[in-house]
């Protein structure tokens, strides 16, 4: 029994608006990354969740019951802390055990659970460290098994690898999600990084402004994008949105970006749901989905910028509104100042509201 | 650098300039500390007193050997003296700790009014001890506040001569001592309590610790360089203790609140033996050196272990 359920979940502090009627489901076991800029409530949603502050309104709910008034020592849940919150004046040993020790376990009951935890967090040679001078890994070991020993139904995780440079990152974010399937819990991870989100949840809520924006599988997200916002954030770079108005053409419809040019057709489904709108939209595709066109058809614009990063070479196009990113994964020979005309992968475009910001025939 | 540190020769040379460079200072600290203490230890063993006629530099001229110590260590004013500090300390200095950490405690949390009764709280310590002295010797007359206010509890007439009797001049003496320094126990151990990493506090709660077991398991030994800081200052401090006790009884009545620092003042003043007073200042320094030593002991062993 460890689903959650956010009800109309909302929070204010004062005048300001923290979260938003937020609701979402997470199923049992499944990891699921809340994911957004600083500010957009994702670690008020988890501070909610476990019972460090109390909802302005809405419900919380854990199975079928109801958290409102349960304080957070009795949740079961796992939390692991931003910086691991380690007790840095005990070892490793009095670490693991501290949960079981308030709870007044007996002797042999704490140290058989914290050889079994250890041993399956590869802690056992440690157990007797001072943990004031551990690596961040083996901090990221101890704070789960820390919270794993009190066998929580829910692990909740804050932001646990911003404080971890980068090359060790990849290892860690190995490690998290093979932790997670040995210990099969419920796990909501707090980021603002997408890459961890892509890479470790099985699900990503994306946030901002205290607002829910989408619920998806990475790919779900990355793909499909519900919104401008979601579009822009995922991915690096975020998908390229041009301001234009639905045009017929004797090719099909199109877009007319105004200066610049039209854009190649919208395939028909696409173009069945964008036929109708009155107004503005806004054209939209991945800067990994675009190919120099040949034949000279597409959207030619000059090159500004170049960045070679290795395997990928990110190339910047136009300027000011205008401007988008294309990603190629070789060196394509462009320079800055030279026109390059490029195409959108026909399937990959999205056309979004201007005004409303949504996207448009995504069902 | 690497060059540099090849060659023994330029680093002694290194070493002499430092010498050099900081050598006015350690004369200057030289004459604040041991001076004066070469001095005492000097006249410690002389007979020498003011009124002698001689400059102290000619003190050896008074030689006693060690009389002055094989005195001390037979002056049974000095040891109840001793032992009287000793009582007032082993009663205030814990009192005031246990209050300055319930207050720290309180004023950890943010209630109403936190900003007034803060500012309040710190009031005792900032009043001049002899002007403390003179406050609870004016409150604890036999017709004074202290026994007004007695008297409206218990409803009959109270004449309590608190500074004539022994025991009750004693217990006026350690409530003024406690009154004057809990604040400064107080506001030392609210640092440390602020310090305490707060979401460590969070995930002990989370871990289902209640708040006893919070403050036992996580506050406490996160406070405790503080804590040695605190009672080491106050050890030292209320080892001294003397303006306002002397200000309320003069030691008295007779010699019951006859403190360390109050024997001394009179021995001092009334009886001019200074060769003595030397003796009983070294004795004195001794102890309180084993004490800072000590503590300081603690505090470096504590410091290797970061909170």
């Amino acid at each position: 029994m460890s689903t959650i359920q956010l009800k109309h979940l909302t929070k204010t502090f004062g005048d300001f608006t923290a979260l938003k009627t937020m609701d979402l489901d997470i199923s049992d076991g499944e990891f699921m990354a809340l994911l957004g800029p600083s500010g957009c409530g994702k670690s008020t949603t988890m501070n909610m969740i476990a019972g460090m502050e109390e909802p302005t309104s809405g419900k919380i709910l854990f199975g079928e019951r109801d958290m409102a008034g349960v304080p957070m020592g009795r949740r079961g849940v796992g939390f692991v802390f931003q910086n691991y919150a380690i007790f840095t004046h005990m070892t490793v040993r009095q670490n693991l055990a501290y949960g079981p020790r308030m709870r007044g376990a007996a002797k042999a009951e704490i140290d058989r659970r914290v050889g079994a935890i250890a041993e399956l967090l590869q802690l056992t040679p440690l157990l007797d460290r001072k943990a004031d001078r551990l690596s961040v890994n083996i901090l990221q070991r101890v704070a789960i098994g820390r919270s794993a020993i009190m066998e929580p139904a829910i692990f909740l995780l804050d932001e646990p690898l911003s404080n971890v440079d980068a090359a060790f990152r990849a290892v860690m974010r190995t490690e998290l999600k093979q932790l997670q399937r040995q210990f099969k819990q419920t796990m909501v991870y707090v980021t603002h990084d997408q890459l961890e989100a892509m890479t470790m949840a099985d699900r990503i809520a994306v946030m901002d402004h205290g607002v829910l924006q989408q619920v998806g599988t990475p790919l779900e997200v990355y793909n499909n994008p519900a919104n401008v916002f979601v579009a822009r954030f995922i991915g690096a770079p975020g998908m390229n949105l041009l301001k234009g108005r639905p045009a017929e053409s004797d090719r099909g419809l199109v877009v007319d970006l105004g200066p610049l040019g039209i854009t190649p057709p919208l395939p028909d489904e696409l173009a069945a749901s964008v036929r109708g709108a009155r107004g503005e939209v806004l054209y939209g595709f991945r800067p990994e989905q675009v190919a120099l066109a040949q034949d000279g058809r597409g959207l030619a614009m000059p090159v500004t910028f170049v960045e070679r990063i290795g395997a990928r070479t990110i190339v910047h196009l136009g300027q000011g509104e205008g401007a988008v990113k294309a990603v190629f994964d070789n060196d394509v020979g462009l320079s800055i100042g030279q026109a390059a005309v490029v195409a959108p992968a026909a399937p990959s475009v999205r056309v979004f509201d201007a005004v409303s910001g949504l996207a448009m025939g995504a069902g | 650098m690497g060059a540099v540190r090849g060659k023994p020769v330029l680093r002694d040379e290194g070493t002499r300039l430092g010498f050099r460079l900081t050598l006015p200072a350690q004369i200057l600290v030289l004459f604040i500390s041991a001076f004066p203490l070469l001095m005492q230890l000097y006249i410690s063993v002389t007979d020498w007193s003011p009124l002698s006629g001689l400059g102290w530099w000619n003190a050896w001229e008074m030689w006693n050997s060690f009389a002055n110590y094989t005195d001390l260590a037979a002056d049974a004013r000095f040891w109840s003296a001793l032992k009287r500090t000793a009582i007032v300390m082993i009663v205030c200095v814990p009192a005031e700790f246990l209050l300055g950490l319930a207050l720290a405690t309180l004023f950890a949390d943010d209630f109403p009014g936190k900003r007034i009764f803060y500012s309040i709280l710190l009031m005792p310590m900032m009043v001049v001890p002899a002007v403390a002295g003179y406050m609870f010797f004016m409150l604890f007359q036999s017709g004074g506040p202290v026994n007004d206010i007695l008297s409206a509890v218990t409803g009959t007439q109270v004449t309590i001569a608190w500074l004539s009797d022994p025991t009750l001049a004693l217990i006026a003496v350690m409530i003024a001592d406690i009154w004057q320094w809990t604040p400064l126990m107080f506001l030392i151990l609210l640092a440390g309590l602020v310090g305490v990493p707060e979401d460590q506090i969070k995930a002990a709660t989370l871990l289902g610790a209640n708040p006893w077991q919070r403050f036992t398991t996580i506050v406490l030994p996160k406070m405790k360089t503080i804590i040695i800081i605190a009672l080491a200052i106050r050890v030292i401090e209320n080892f001294k203790i003397f303006d306002t006790l002397y200000i309320m009884t003069g030691g008295g009545p007779g010699v019951a609140t006859e403190t360390i620092s109050v024997y001394i003042y009179k021995v001092t003043t009334q009886d001019l033996i200074w060769g003595y007073v030397a003796a009983i200042a070294l004795a004195i320094l001794v102890v309180l050196s084993i004490v800072a030593v000590f503590a300081m002991k603690r505090m470096a062993r504590a410091r290797q272990v970061p909170a």
